[in-house]
C-alpha cells in the first residue's frame, strides 16, 4: 500500500480525525432547509420586485436626470470588489507558500465564484431594457469599457470556478468513497480520483499554474471596472490612480468579507480546532496593511483634486468634504481607517470579536466609498446645472437585500454539499508540511563557513 | 455633404422659452407630470439653462438654450456598448432608440448633460397622443434620447432636394428651435460651407463654445453677449 | 480496499462536460472575433479591440487547456498495478 493510498484509505472509513469538516455535508440537518427558506424567500421577493421594474420602468428607482446610476452600480463595484477576497488572496497565499493557508483558501474561493455572480449580474438590474442585454454579444463594441467588463469579469469567473473545483477534486473523491449521497454527482465530479501519485503530480502542477493566471486576471477586473469611471470625463472620476485605488479596495474589503465568513463559519460548524487565532492574527496584519494603503490612496486622490482648483473638481469635492455627501464621506474614513487601524493595531482588541467588528466596519466603509465615488460625479455637472440629489427607493433597498441572500444562499449550498476547509490540503499539511518548512527555514539560513574561508579568517583575527 | 451646426445669437436671445416648447412639440416629447418633475426626471432636449453673473444687488440671470452640442468627437458615442449612439456623416449624434439597452453609459460620460431617459412608459393625457408629429417616432420605456438636429426635417429636406434634381445646401433646412425662435437668435447651416451664415458667424470674434477645452468639439456655437 | 467502477454514463457525462468547456471557450473566442470584425466595420477605435482580444482569447484557452489536462492526467494517472508506484512526490 503506498502512502497515497493510506491517506485515502485512512479517511474512506466512517471515523477519522477531521470528520468535523464533513459535518455540514454528512448530518445538515433541519437548520440547512429553514435558512435555504428563509433565504430562498428573500430571493424571490427582489425576483418580484426584479419583474416590476421591468413591466413599469427604472421609473420605480430613485434615479433621476443628473444622477442617472445609484444603487445598482455602487453594488456592482461593490460586490465584483468583495469577490477579490478569494482567489486573488488564496493565489497570493499559495504562491508564497504561506503555510497557514491551509484551512482558508477554500472558503477564499468560494466567495468569489459566488460574488462574482451576483456583481456581474447588477448591470442587468441597471439595463433600462433588460430584454435586450443580448445586443451586447450580437452587436457590441470592444470600444466602450462596459465591454472590457464583460470579458474580463468572464474571464475572472471561468478561472476562479476553475481554481475553486480543481483543488476539491480529492476531496470530492473522498465525498464519493465515503458514500455521501447524492453519490451521481461525487462520482461525476472526482474524474476518477484515486490519489496515485501520478494524479497527484497532474493536480499540483495545474493548480501551480492556474495560480500564476488567476492573479492578473483578478487585478484586471476591478481595475477595468474602475475604467467605466475613470474614460469618462467627469470631474472626480477621470483620473490615472483610480484602477490601482479600485484594485486595492477591492481587496480590503475581500479581506474584510472573508474574515467575518470565516468567523460566522467558525461559529456555526464549531471549526474551532482548525481557524485559529493565529489565522485571523495573520490576515487581521493584511487587513491592516490594506487600511493604510487605502488610506494612503485616498489622501492622493482627494489632494490632488484639491490642489487643483479646477472649479468643476471642486464643485465635486466640497460635495463630498462638507456637502450633502459629508456623512457618507467623513464615515467612510472613519469605517476604512479609525476603527480597523484602532482594533487591530493593538493585540488586546485584536480578539475574534474584535476582528470581526474591524471587518464589518471594512465592508459597510467600502460600501460607502463606491457610493461617494458613483453618485457626487453625477450629482454636480460641469454645466451650471442644479445640484442632483438621490433618494434610492424601497425596490432598490429589496434588490440589495436580495443580492446578499444570494450570496448566503450559495454560500449555504455549497458548504451543504462540499467541505468549506479543503480535507486533503490539511491532512498534506499534518503530514509534510512541517518537514517541508524546517527545510525551507533552513535554506534561508546562511551557508555553514567553507573550511579555506575558515582558515583565511583565523589567520586574520 | 454637409456638417450641421447651430450659432445661438445670446445678444438676441430674450430666454422666452419658444425653442424649448416647439422641440416639444415638434418632436413628441411627453409632458413629465409635476410629480416627476419634483423627482427630476423632466424632459427637455433642448434646455433652458441659467446663468447667474454679478453679486450682491448687482445679479443678473440669463437664460442660455442649449440644445445637445453635437460634439465631432462625443463622449457618448466613445462609450456606448452597442452601437445605439453614433456620429452621423453630417456630424449628427444620433441615437437608435430600438438598439439602445439602457445602460446610461453615454448620461453619465455626456459632460453637457444633453441626454434624457424615458424612466416610464411616456404617457399622453387625453388625446394627446392624436397631436403627436408623425415624422418622429415615439419613444418606448428605458431608453435614451436626445436632441437630433430635427434629424427628420433633415431627411425630409434631402428628399426634397433630390426630387428638384439638385445638391443640399445651407438654408435647406431650419430645426424646430430655430424656426420658432421670434427674436432669430438661432441659426442652423452647414458648417463647412464657408460661405454660410453660420460660417460667417463663427468667425464672429463673440462666437464661443461651451466647455471648449474638453476637447469635444462642439457643433453649436454662441454669440457672447455685447457689453 | 474497494472501489466500485464508475458507471459508463457517468463517464460519458465527464466527456461531455469537458466538450462543453471547450465549446463555451471556443464560441467566446468567436464572439470577441465577431465584435473585432465588428469594430473594424464601424471604424472603431482598432488597438482597443485588438488588445482586449489579443489578452482574453489565449485566457480563456488556457483556461480550457488547463481543465482538460487535469481529465486526461487523472484518467491515465489512475491505478496502475500497485508495483509500479514508486514513492509519492512530496509536497
Amino acid at each position: 500500500m503506498t502512502e497515497a493510498d493510506e491517506i485515502q484509505g485512512t479517511t474512506a472509513g466512517l471515523e477519522f480525525e477531521d470528520q468535523d469538516l464533513l459535518r455540514s455535508i454528512e448530518d445538515s440537518g433541519v437548520a440547512f432547509r429553514v435558512v435555504s427558506t428563509l433565504l430562498g424567500l428573500v430571493i424571490l421577493t427582489a425576483w418580484v420586485i426584479f419583474g416590476r421594474q421591468i413591466l413599469l420602468g427604472l421609473g420605480v428607482t430613485g434615479l433621476n436626470q443628473p444622477v442617472a446610476w445609484g444603487f445598482y452600480i455602487v453594488n456592482f463595484v461593490f460586490f465584483i470588489g468583495i469577490s477579490h477576497a478569494g482567489t486573488l488572496i488564496s493565489a497570493i497565499l499559495r504562491l508564497s507558500q504561506a503555510e497557514w493557508r491551509r484551512p482558508i483558501t477554500r472558503m477564499a474561493e468560494v466567495i468569489t465564484v459566488v460574488v462574482l455572480a451576483i456583481g456581474a449580474f447588477h448591470p442587468v438590474l441597471d439595463l433600462g431594457r433588460p430584454d435586450r442585454a443580448l445586443n451586447i454579444f450580437t452587436a457590441g463594441r470592444l470600444q466602450s469599457p462596459l465591454l472590457w467588463d464583460v470579458s474580463s469579469i468572464s474571464a475572472y469567473f471561468t478561472a476562479s470556478t476553475v481554481y475553486l473545483y480543481i483543488p476539491m477534486i480529492p476531496d470530492i473523491a473522498l465525498l464519493r468513497d465515503r458514500g455521501v449521497r447524492p453519490r451521481w454527482l461525487y462520482t461525476f465530479l472526482a474524474w476518477g480520483w484515486q490519489g496515485t501519485p501520478r494524479q497527484q503530480a497532474v493536480l499540483e502542477r495545474a493548480v501551480s499554474i492556474l495560480m500564476v493566471l488567476v492573479i492578473p486576471i483578478a487585478i484586471s477586473v476591478h481595475t477595468v471596472i474602475s475604467y467605466i469611471f475613470a474614460m469618462t470625463l467627469q470631474p472626480g472620476w477621470h483620473s490615472t490612480i483610480f484602477g490601482p485605488y479600485f484594485v486595492v479596495g477591492a481587496i480590503f474589503s475581500g479581506i474584510a468579507a472573508l474574515m467575518m465568513v470565516m468567523i460566522v463559519m467558525r461559529r456555526v460548524f464549531h471549526l474551532e480546532r482548525y481557524l485559529k487565532q493565529v489565522h485571523f492574527d495573520y490576515l487581521s496584519r493584511l487587513l491592516l496593511i490594506m487600511s493604510l494603503l487605502w488610506i494612503y490612496f485616498t489622501f492622493s486622490e482627494y489632494l490632488t483634486a484639491f490642489f487643483g482648483n479646477e472649479p468643476s473638481e471642486m464643485r465635486v469635492f466640497y460635495y463630498k468634504i462638507t456637502g450633502p455627501y459629508a456623512p457618507f464621506f467623513w464615515s467612510m474614513v472613519a469605517a476604512n481607517f479609525l476603527v480597523p487601524v484602532g482594533i487591530l493595531s493593538f493585540r488586546r482588541t485584536r480578539t475574534i470579536p474584535g476582528i470581526f467588528i474591524a471587518s464589518a466596519s471594512v465592508v459597510v466603509g467600502m460600501w460607502l466609498e463606491r457610493l461617494n465615488i458613483v453618485v457626487p460625479s453625477l450629482a454636480n455637472p460641469r454645466l451650471p446645472l442644479p445640484t442632483g440629489y438621490y433618494i434610492p427607493s424601497l425596490v432598490e433597498w429589496v434588490m440589495f437585500a436580495g443580492g446578499f441572500a444570494t450570496f448566503m444562499l450559495g454560500f449555504v449550498i455549497f458548504a451543504r454539499f462540499f467541505p468549506l476547509i479543503s480535507v486533503w490540503e490539511i491532512q498534506e499539511g499534518r503530514k509534510l508540511s512541517v518537514a517541508e518548512t524546517t527545510e525551507r527555514l533552513e535554506g534561508y539560513l546562511p551557508d555553514p563557513v567553507p573550511s579555506s574561508a575558515a582558515q583565511s579568517a583565523t589567520e586574520r583575527g | 455633404m454637409s456638417r450641421w451646426g447651430m450659432v445661438i445669437d445670446l445678444d438676441r436671445c430674450t430666454g422666452c422659452g419658444a425653442c424649448m416648447a416647439a422641440c416639444h412639440q415638434e418632436n413628441n416629447l411627453p409632458a413629465a407630470g409635476p410629480e416627476e418633475s419634483s423627482r427630476d426626471r423632466a424632459f427637455h432636449w433642448l434646455r433652458l439653462l441659467p446663468e447667474v453673473s454679478g453679486s450682491g444687488a448687482e445679479v443678473k440671470v440669463r437664460y442660455v438654450p442649449q440644445p445637445c452640442v453635437h460634439c465631432d468627437d462625443p463622449p457618448c458615442v466613445r462609450v456606448c456598448p452597442v452601437h445605439a449612439t453614433y456620429l452621423s456623416e453630417e456630424g449628427i449624434v444620433a441615437q437608435i432608440y430600438s438598439r439602445c439597452i439602457g445602460c446610461r453609459y453615454c448620461m453619465a460620460a455626456c459632460p453637457y448633460n444633453a441626454k434624457v431617459f424615458n424612466w416610464y412608459e411616456p404617457e399622453w393625457p387625453g388625446d394627446l397622443k392624436r397631436s403627436t408629429n408623425p415624422d418622429v417616432s415615439l419613444r418606448p420605456k428605458g431608453v435614451v434620447e436626445k436632441c437630433t438636429f430635427c434629424h427628420h426635417r433633415v431627411v425630409k429636406a434631402r428628399e426634397e432636394t433630390r426630387a428638384a434634381g439638385r445638391e443640399m445646401r445651407d438654408g435647406d433646412v431650419t430645426p424646430a428651435c430655430a424656426e420658432s425662435c421670434p427674436a432669430g437668435a438661432i441659426v442652423f447651416g452647414d458648417l463647412d460651407d464657408p460661405t454660410s451664415r453660420v460660417s460667417e458667424m463663427t468667425r464672429n470674434p463673440r462666437a464661443f463654445r461651451l466647455l471648449a477645452d474638453l476637447g469635444t468639439k462642439p457643433k453649436v456655437y454662441y454669440l457672447a453677449e455685447r457689453d | 480496499m474497494e472501489r466500485q467502477p464508475e458507471p459508463k454514463w457517468i463517464y460519458g457525462l465527464q466527456i461531455a462536460s469537458v466538450s462543453m468547456i471547450w465549446v463555451f471557450v471556443l464560441s467566446i473566442s468567436l464572439w470577441i472575433l465577431h465584435l473585432l470584425r465588428l469594430s473594424r466595420r464601424l471604424n472603431d477605435v482598432p488597438s482597443a479591440s485588438i488588445g482586449i482580444s489579443i489578452v482574453a482569447i489565449p485566457v480563456f484557452l488556457a483556461g480550457a487547456a488547463i481543465l482538460t489536462y487535469v481529465f486526461v492526467g487523472l484518467r491515465r494517472g489512475r491505478t496502475a498495478p500497485s508495483e509500479s508506484i514508486i514513492e509519492p512526490e512530496e509536497g
